[in-house]
């Protein structure tokens, strides 16, 4: 199932953002306290992770820099209050921030970048799939060839067997 | 004879003329403060706007679904049809969050009426004259006033006494209560403590505002109710603020001074009598 990680000192912030989320049918994990959420990353896998910005014992950009290193597959947002440049700037360049949203937040936005990143998450993971059988594939074409060597090597010209169009092997050397 | 009434009158000139400057400059000070606040008073009234925006949002799609299920009392054809679309709009949920949706955002709705008049309270520029007033209010609105520069940095704790009302500018007592609690968190590194204490002795009221940051060094203790002296780099302060409390406490015939311990905190406390002396005979 799609897990979406929110963390913001408002509680009621995060009621109103689970309200906006719940139809969308994903599992939205709230938190007050940046050290639960951390806890969290240790326990479920994110597709998403959104902090707030200004929070009392850790700003939002430290926090989604720790969830980086311990989930680099999860796309991180901010959604702030605080929209000066320095802190935008500090969010792109040390947290690579996929979006940055302020407060008060349109909904459809919201939800519209909560789905592209999404499709980045679930693009990223196709692309490590795909990746990851392309090297199975390669690993085992390599295996196969190295067989033929051998083969070749202990029978000279096994490998060069002709075959009629029916599959039968063609004995005669004319 | 002539002469002396002559360089009394210029004296007096020469006082006016530097009353009315500290006037001025107690005035830029304070549109600088408020200027410095706006941003704050924004982000904290950000928080509450965006959630009490997004609740009604919510609230529209909660009223849609209730409206489908009492349109089809008339509609439906039978009592399963109409059980069949309460379920379906998840009835019981909708009821249950609708009593949270409202309370947080009559919540939301408080925080940000409270902040609103405590700007007014706090920018009351007009009087400027001495009237009872209650210190623990006053104290209040300053702290709502500057929360957000507070919040994310110190825990504050409240120890107040029993206060009977205190003839000041209440106005410009609460500036001077900004001042000290803004100093507070930026003297605070990480996360600290502010305890803003008060006390009722005898003539007077005491007010102390004690953090537990970095603290100021005998030397600099000297220094720090000299105009323009800031150890904070520029853009970040403008050396006034204390200079400025130091002149709204002695216009109050009353004392502030600073205790303070290197790497474990500052205190500041306020003396003001509680009952101004007569007007008009001061120099
Ligand atoms: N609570 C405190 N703890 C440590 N140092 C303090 C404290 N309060 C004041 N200071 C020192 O005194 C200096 C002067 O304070 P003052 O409020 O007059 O000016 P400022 O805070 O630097 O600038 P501003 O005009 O913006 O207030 C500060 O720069 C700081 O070095
Ligand atoms: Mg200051």
């Amino acid at each position: 199932m799609t897990r979406i990680q929110l963390v913001d000192d408002e509680p009621n912030i995060l009621s109103s953002l689970r309200r906006l989320l719940k139809p969308q049918g994903w599992q939205v994990d709230t938190f007050t306290q940046v050290e639960d959420a951390l806890g969290a990353l240790l326990e479920h896998e994110y597709a998403v992770i959104i902090s707030d910005y200004q929070m009392p014992t850790a700003d939002g950009v430290t926090y989604l820099q720790f969830a980086k290193q311990k989930q680099p597959d999860a796309i991180r947002l901010v959604l702030s209050a605080y929209g000066d440049r320095a802190s935008m700037i500090k969010a792109i360049n040390q947290a690579e921030v996929y979006r940055y949203l302020s407060k008060p937040w349109d909904d459809y936005e919201v939800v519209a970048a909560i789905k592209s990143a999404l499709d980045l998450y679930q693009l990223h993971k196709e692309n490590q799939r795909l990746r990851e059988e392309n090297d199975r594939q390669r690993a085992e074409l390599k295996a196969r060839e190295e067989e033929l060597l051998r083969l070749e090597a202990d029978s000279p010209g096994i490998t060069r067997v002709r075959r009629d169009a029916d599959g039968s092997v063609i004995l005669n050397h004319d | 004879m002539k002469e002396a009434a002559i360089a009394q009158t210029e004296n007096e000139r020469l006082n006016a003329k530097l009353e009315q400057a500290n006037r001025q400059l107690l005035q830029s000070e304070k549109l600088a403060a408020i200027g410095q606040l706006a941003a704050g008073v924004a982000h904290e009234i950000n928080n509450p706007v965006g959630y009490i925006y997004s609740n009604l949002q919510s609230l529209e799609g909660y009223l849609n679904d209730i409206f489908r299920l009492t349109d089809a009392v008339d509609s439906a054809r039978s009592l399963e049809d109409l059980q069949l679309i309460k379920k379906n709009i998840d009835y019981d949920y909708l009821r249950s969050d609708l009593k949270d949706l409202l309370a947080e955002s009559r919540e939301g709705i408080d925080r940000v009426k409270t902040i609103i008049s405590a700007m007014k309270d706090f920018s009351h520029i007009e009087d400027e004259e001495f009237k009872p007033a209650d210190l623990h209010r006053g104290i209040e609105t300053t702290l709502n006033v500057v929360n957000n520069e507070l919040k994310y940095k110190a825990e504050i704790i409240r120890d107040f006494g029993d206060l009977p009302e205190i003839d000041c500018i209440i106005s410009q007592i609460n500036q001077v209560i900004m001042n000290l609690l803004v100093n507070a968190a930026h003297a605070i590194e990480e996360f600290g403590k502010i305890t803003i204490r008060t006390r009722h002795e005898g003539e007077q009221a005491i007010i102390e505002i004690e953090d537990n940051g970095k603290g100021i060094s005998p030397e600099n203790l000297n220094r720090i109710f000299e105009p323009f002296y800031t150890t904070k780099p520029i853009g970040k302060g403008t050396g006034l603020g204390l200079s400025l409390s130091f002149n709204i406490v002695e216009k109050h015939k009353g004392r502030i001074e600073a205790l303070s311990t290197p790497g474990h905190g500052t205190c500041f406390r306020i003396t003001l009598p509680v009952n101004q002396p007569e007007q008009g005979n001061d120099g």
